[in-house]
């Protein structure tokens, strides 16, 4: 396929009348089981392939795509996005325009796992989740529905320009994710567990152990059971990997995406400024190296820029904002590699990957004994955030801290608050660090595929509760 | 079978002609599918085939700067084998891999579990749906992409006349459409529709003050009907994001709150509908099993679906088992009226299906007696919830989360934006609470229209 694209490219793009060409080739193949109350719910296989093509002409962008991977199809396709382009130029008329550069990938690449998840028999798959929704089903007599649904997705793309990326890469996506309702004298809880990787079989049982989950998941709806609700208001609170996580994408990663930054986001002209402690240092990557698995790992944007690690914020200054080439030629920086679109029909978009704060030197028992009233938030649950910094987001189950200590496990949060006020309030982050969102997707238009995690921070935040 | 990817460029003029030489050639192809299945032992075989052309134009900070032109088609099937289920889609339409679909997805029944609930309408069940003329549109296939410009200019400036709006995202597109679905027990039902469709997405900005984003959206099924809607969702969307701009911070209570027909749909509804699901009530996680007939919600609720109104952008003549479709009242009064069925869950809850699979299609909440002015002064300090960005947990009816774009009102008049302001509370600790509704209405997007509602019993904490 590269070969085509390339083929394609050379006859076609890169002229001065005819602009910049980029082809994209994408296929997706995904399984996807889902068991619950004995039963096969889902069993579904479907593959989706197609290239899609974006022309830029004196600032105007084309799109158009093709479900044909035939050369006549493409060419067509490419014809199509140039007329398109030239359309929007009929009424707006010609615009300076420049693409930056960076480093254009031409590497051939295949991540871990993909020949695993490929050899293995779907039977394998699909009796894995028959068996876990067993065991969950039976380790405890007050659950009374127990569900468990498996994901893969094997990506193949190819990344050609006019401007000289050649690349192409193969990436396995596989996920676990497990829920347990349980039920005693007419009260119900729930309970949510889930992992994925970038990787294999092998890879996704372990991080984290499959086994654990099951018990943890069971576990945690029976103690649920009998928990009460946090007290709303501003609190100080110690957020679990999965949640600071959740933070750093939903409240920080989206303002400092630079088309939100453009229209106006709360990040906006705070480069070089401080928006939070000097304990704060966050990043965004797509070559994660501390685990190695985190799902956001791709050796290249849609635009076929190489992806690297790109620092958001650096002891609690901003000091970039995540860029497609486009808008990094606007702001005059390097393209951090953050174009991403979801299928070949999709025109990429400025996307995070893997987000994360990096680790401190506290440890958790420290950072609990330093609160005489307040919560351990863990397990993240869906969020959003806003132009203006307010975020929110939705937390498994909460322990309350009284006198330094863990005393009483609560039931679900919601906490929110406005991004930079709440990290100026971070006084300490620990050693330990986690992947903790292997089952995440961010919406944005279009779904992308993203893992996030941290170490435990302390800080405050308003939790949302119940008033008296 | 023949190979019959669209590959010509989405041409202006003959859109109409061209969806319809496409769909005929996927109706064969899912014949087809149905032939190799039974060749290959399925016992019933359910086939989805869709196609579509569309145009879209996208603008950023006032500008447009993405012209799109996509075509699509994909195929689905079911297959059912010795009541195990298996199924498998693609949207690469060739023989082989029409075949090789058939395959997989009887590979994966045969690993399945079997399940004697599973079935299929035949052809006496699901008769072919009439169809709707309002959906198609020949003039409107053929739009092209100077006139979305022209359309979308004037909306652009309409919407940034106040030089506080700023839009980070406003498309537009006009798309031309099929859908069908056939069976191995002799159901064949398509339909074909044209929509333009709209969404601005956005913030207010005044100086160092920046609002939360906002969004507002609508549709038309033609073009003729386009211009003075789009006008109205530029209006809605510019009032919204100016109007959020400098907010303050409420008091923390618990009490009353006016819910938005947004935050109704974004919160109320979707309790609601859980509860009355086939599938809740299958599986024991309705609170509401055993409750047809009775009053579940304030008598100030009545709730309907209107598959066949084109108020609603999801109007459809057949549901995804390939039933016809037709308006049904689910809630009257506070009273549950049905549960919302599809073949599988009425099956397995020993009862027939309403033609409600992937339903509601075009809900309607019936609008009360009071003004919503009234409603606005049922407290000194009142909230009105006007979108709820949160967590909610269906089974229990917990919910909690942000109010956004939320005003406070003093006295009955508007005190302004609230920031940091969440709300938290039960649903069915209030569902008989549903004070009022209100006689004004409103539809939200495409498929959803509701008056405002009072509630009692939210906890309010102000930041």
């Amino acid at each position: 396929m590269k070969a085509l694209l390339q083929k394609i490219v050379a006859q076609t793009g890169g002229d001065t009348r005819n602009g910049y060409i980029e082809l994209r080739y994408h296929r997706r193949q995904s399984n996807s089981f889902m068991a619950q109350r004995g039963r096969v719910d889902v069993a579904n296989h479907s593959i989706v392939e197609g290239v899609g093509v974006r022309a830029l002409i004196d600032g105007a962008w084309g799109f158009a795509a093709t479900a044909r991977v035939d050369e006549a199809s493409i060419l067509r396709a490419i014809d199509q996005a140039r007329r398109n382009a030239r359309a929007i130029l009929a009424s707006r008329g010609k615009k300076e325009s420049h693409l930056q550069r960076g480093k254009l990938s031409v590497i051939d690449w295949k991540g871990p796992g993909f020949d695993e998840l490929i050899a293995m028999p779907i039977a394998d798959k699909l009796g894995a989740v028959i068996n876990f929704e067993r065991r969950l089903a039976k380790s405890s007599s007050a659950l009374h529905t127990a569900r468990c649904r498996y994901n893969e997705l094997l990506e193949e793309k190819v990344v050609v320009t006019s401007d000289g990326a050649a690349a192409s890469a193969k990436i396995a996506l596989p996920e676990f994710s497990m829920s347990a309702i349980a039920e005693r004298d007419g009260e119900r809880s729930t309970s949510s567990r889930g992992a994925g990787v970038s990787g294999g079989w092998t890879c996704l049982y372990e991080h984290p152990s499959l086994e654990n989950v099951v018990e943890e998941t069971a576990r945690t709806a029976v103690d649920l059971l009998s928990a009460k609700y946090p007290e709303g208001g501003k609190k100080t609170v110690i957020l679990a990997p999965a949640v600071v996580g959740l933070l750093c994408h939903e409240a920080i990663g989206h303002t400092v995406e630079a088309d939100f930054v453009k229209s106006g986001s709360v990040a906006q002209g705070k480069i070089g400024q401080r928006v939070a402690s000097d304990l704060v240092t966050m990043a965004d990557t797509g070559r994660e190296t501390i685990a190695g698995y985190a799902v956001g790992n791709l050796p290249f944007d849609d635009e076929g820029v190489e992806t690297e690690t790109t620092t958001i914020i650096k002891d609690g200054m901003l000091v970039s904002y995540l860029h497609n080439r486009e808008t990094a030629a606007e702001f005059g920086v390097a393209p951090t590699g953050n174009a991403r679109a979801w299928l070949f029909n999709d025109e990429p978009l400025i996307r995070m990957r893997n987000t994360f704060l990096l680790p401190g030197k506290s440890s958790l028992a420290e950072m609990i004994a330093g609160i005489d009233d307040g919560y351990l938030v863990e397990g993240a649950g869906s969020g959003q955030a806003d132009s203006n910094g307010e975020f929110m987001f939705g937390t498994g189950y909460v322990w309350r801290i009284q006198n330094g200590k863990k005393t009483e496990l609560l039931r679900e949060a919601t906490l929110s608050g406005i991004a930079f006020d709440v990290l100026q309030t971070v006084d300490a982050v620990s050693s330990e660090f986690r992947w903790d969102l292997g089952t995440g997707y961010c919406g944005k238009g279009q779904p992308a595929k993203v893992d996030a995690g941290g170490p435990y921070i302390r800080c405050k935040m308003n939790v949302g509760g119940r008033q008296g | 079978m023949t190979d019959n990817s669209i590959t010509t460029p989405v041409a202006n003029a003959g859109t109409g002609e061209a969806l319809r030489k496409t769909s005929a050639e996927m109706e064969s192809i899912a014949r087809e599918i149905l032939e190799h299945g039974r060749k290959k032992g399925a016992d019933r075989i359910k086939v989805g085939i869709s196609g579509s052309i569309t145009r879209r134009l996208v603008v950023e900070n006032k500008e447009i700067t993405l012209a799109n032109s996509l075509e699509d088609q994909k195929f689905s099937l079911v297959v059912h084998k010795d009541q195990k289920k298996g199924s498998a889609a693609t949207n690469i339409v060739r023989p082989e891999t029409a075949r090789k679909a058939v395959e997989d997805a009887l590979a994966l029944a045969s690993f399945s579990v079997a399940d004697d609930a599973l079935n299929m309408p035949d052809a006496t069940q699901a008769p072919r749906a009439k169809s709707l003329d309002f959906m198609f549109d020949e003039r409107t296939a053929d739009t092209t992409l100077s006139e979305l410009q022209e359309l979308m200019g004037q909306a652009l400036a309409r919407a940034t006349a106040d030089k506080r709006v700023s839009i980070d995202k406003f498309e537009m597109s006009v798309s031309a459409s099929f859908h069908g679905l056939y069976n191995s027990l002799g159901v064949a039902q398509m339909e074909t529709q044209t929509m333009l469709g709209w969404s601005f997405f956005g913030m207010g900005v005044d100086g160092d003050a920046v609002s939360g984003f906002d969004y507002d959206s609508g549709f038309a099924w033609k073009t003729g009907d386009t211009a003075a809607r789009l006008m109205a969702t530029a209006d809605a969307f510019a009032a919204k994001v100016t109007g959020n701009l400098h907010p303050r911070k409420a008091h923390s209570y618990k009490g009353l709150v006016v819910f938005s027909p947004r935050a109704v749909e974004e919160l109320l509804a979707g309790f609601m509908l859980y509860h009355a699901s086939g599938s809740a009530v299958m599986d024991g996680k309705s609170r509401w099993d055993k409750e047809t007939g009775n009053a579940v919600l304030s008598p100030v609720i009545t709730l309907r679906d209107h598959p066949h109104s084109q108020a609603f952008a999801g109007a459809t003549t057949f549901d995804g088992d390939g039933l016809p479709t037709r308006d049904h009242t689910i809630f009257d009064s506070g009273k549950l009226c049905l549960h919302i069925h599809d073949c599988y869950s009425a099956r397995r809850c020993k009862t027939t299906s309403n033609a409600m699979s992937g339903g509601p299609f075009g809900m309607a909440f019936a609008p009360g007696g009071a003004l919503l002015a009234d409603l606005l002064r049922s407290r000194r300090e009142i909230l009105l919830v006007d979108r709820f960005s949160g967590n909610t947990d269906a089974i229990k009816g917990d919910f909690s989360g942000v109010a956004k774009s939320s005003r406070l009102y003093v006295d009955g008049k508007d005190g302004g934006p609230v920031t940091e302001t969440m709300i938290a509370g039960n649903f069915f600790e209030f569902a008989k609470r549903i004070e009022a509704a209100s006689l004004e209405t409103e539809s939200i997007g495409g498929g959803f229209s509701s008056p405002w509602l009072l509630v009692d019993g939210i906890s309010v904490t102000g930041g």
